[in-house]
């Protein structure tokens, strides 16, 4: 069991001050001086090793004031540094959740890219048809010079057949009269030869 | 082959210098190893399709063979080069697999004349059996026409078949029965693409046309024949359709003419790509077109018809592209490329190819 001790004494002083320089040392000779000064007799000897005593007393309570703000200089920074940490991860998630929404703008804008290109290419189709209202404009000229012209073509054709009747009625008078003429010069023959017949017939 | 003249001792001694079982052993390996290399020099890679969770690429070649990739594993951050293997492969068909789509749990591969389904958690462990092998009804039972392209309709659940026999067939998931038959293309078609918003089904075929189909009535509602715009036709690379994408009022159409921008309703091609390679798979994504075909490079186009850019992959033709758009693993988002070799480009970044799947 003293062993065990011992062990763990060994490591407990190990661990506080390790390379045995300072502290450890200053209250090892502070205990040894304090134990010679009560064995020691004169006066001023006494009297100078409690002065030197007392100096190494204030040595050790100075440097345990030392740690003890060191101490508390760590456990700050250790504060400060835990509070970064959590801002960090804040802006981290920040990040995560800008470059998620920046992915959903880039989705979008492709989107759009796509929509104003496919208005382009047919765009450009139609651009190489003629505008809509000149092929209006052309149609309406040509509809008037086609009704124009269609005009103009029944007014010929109504002189035609007026001219066509009027032929139609000379020719057929003239035919009339031709008959006419025909007839009369049939007639006077019958005549002339029924004179004849009736000249012989009172000779006898 | 070498164990059988080994066993006529008198023989061997003329044949082969005498070799040990340990020899022997070795030299089969050997063998195996240079039938190996040589079918992988020799592969093609026709289609890819990406598991309904997002973490999984099956890919089907021209052996038949289906290989599923882990993507979750290849893109994690401790991926090795096994990672970049495939996790199992198994023989699917006796000729190409040429097209392959993904349900919510199945995956459907179409090859010569069949079509089969597969589960997709099934695969996953070695050894798996398909669920269904299904023909199409073809006109003579002499036919068998390979299937060049699958096509999902979600609305009617049904699954659109086309290939070597000009038809359309329709087959609704269901029940397995084949409920239209759509006829019009006078040669075998390449490419299918569905237009949403009118449920209409875009077919376009080695006879050059586009054909628009309206599912509710079967009957061909547009026909844009690409070649006889003179602005796209470029006649001697024929009058084929490769690939077809569409946007509901757009369609972007390339193969022996030049990859087009379509606008539907006034059946006009708005703009023309500049690539003269021929483009085999084309797909709209974003505001982008991209495409790929003959030539190394995976082409980003604006809509206006400027290439943004060309990224190269390692395969010497492109044959299918696959973005992994499931929202399930948003972390494994890629866009995968495969064509002409054994190896699926994988680009995490559309800038930059990042590794590649090899079978």
């Amino acid at each position: 069991m003293g062993a065990v001790t011992d062990d763990e004494v060994i490591r407990k002083r190990l661990l506080i001050d390790g390379d045995g320089a300072g502290d450890d040392r200053r209250i090892n000779l502070l205990v040894k001086s304090f134990i010679k000064w009560c064995n020691s007799g004169s006066q001023e000897e006494g009297y100078s090793q409690y002065q030197r005593m007392l100096s190494t007393l204030s040595q050790c309570e100075f440097s345990m004031g030392k740690t003890l703000l060191v101490y508390d200089m760590n456990l700050r920074e250790m504060e400060n540094y835990e509070k970064i940490y959590k801002e960090i991860e804040c802006s981290i998630a920040g990040a995560h959740e800008k470059i998620a929404e920046c992915k959903k703008q880039i989705l979008q804008a492709k989107r759009i890219r796509k929509n104003r290109q496919e208005y382009d290419a047919l765009a450009k189709v139609i651009q190489h048809h003629p505008d809509r209202h000149e092929t209006l404009k052309e149609l309406e000229a040509l509809g008037k010079e086609l009704e124009h012209l269609s005009h103009i073509k029944e007014s010929v054709e109504d002189k035609l057949e007026l001219r066509r009747k009027q032929f139609h009625v000379l020719l057929s008078t003239i035919h009339e009269l031709q008959q006419t003429l025909e007839n009369d010069e049939k007639l006077s023959e019958v005549e002339e030869a029924q004179d004849a017949s009736m000249e012989t017939d009172p000779k006898p | 082959m070498r164990r059988h003249t080994s066993t006529l001792p008198f023989f061997s001694v003329f044949l082969e210098p005498p070799m040990g079982l340990h020899g022997q052993v070795l030299a089969a390996a050997k063998e195996a190893e240079v039938f190996q290399a040589l079918q992988r020099l020799h592969m093609t890679i026709f289609s890819q399709s990406v598991s309904p969770c997002g973490k999984f690429l099956a890919a089907g070649n021209n052996y038949g063979q289906i290989a599923i990739f882990s993507l979750s594993a290849a893109l994690s951050s401790e991926a090795k080069e096994e990672s970049k293997k495939p996790v199992v492969t198994f023989q699917a068909h006796d000729g190409p697999v040429y097209s392959m789509v993904s349900t919510d749990r199945h995956l459907l591969s179409a090859g010569d004349g069949e079509v089969k389904a597969w589960l997709w958690v099934e695969m996953l462990k070695k050894g798996c059996k398909e669920l269904w092998c299904r023909q199409p009804p073809y006109r003579t039972s002499l036919e068998v026409p390979e299937i060049n392209a699958l096509l999902l309709v979600p609305k009617e659940n049904s699954l659109i078949l086309a290939g070597g026999d000009c038809q359309l067939h329709t087959m609704d998931l269901e029940t397995g029965t084949f409920t239209r038959v759509l006829r019009g293309h006078t040669d075998y078609i390449h490419c299918l693409a569905l237009r949403e918003r009118s449920p209409e089904v875009l077919s376009g075929g080695e006879d050059g046309a586009v054909r628009l189909w309206d599912l509710r009535t079967a009957k061909e509602v547009q026909t844009i024949e690409v070649y006889k715009h003179e602005e796209c036709s470029r006649p001697h690379n024929g009058r084929w359709i490769g690939c077809l994408a569409t946007d509901s009022d757009w369609m972007v159409c390339g193969g022996g003419p030049a990859l087009t921008l379509w606008h539907l309703r006034s059946s006009t091609p708005t703009t023309i790509f500049p690539m003269r390679a021929p483009q085999k798979h084309v797909t709209f994504y974003q505001d982008l077109i991209l495409s790929a075909g003959q030539g190394r490079c995976v082409n980003q186009w604006q809509l206006s018809g400027e290439l943004k850019a060309q990224v190269p992959g390692s395969s010497p033709g492109l044959l299918s592209l696959s973005l992994n758009q499931q929202p399930a693993a948003p972390e494994c988002k890629v866009l995968t490329a495969a064509g002409n070799s054994c190896r699926v480009d994988v680009f995490t970044n559309l800038g930059y190819r990042a590794f590649s799947l090899s079978f």
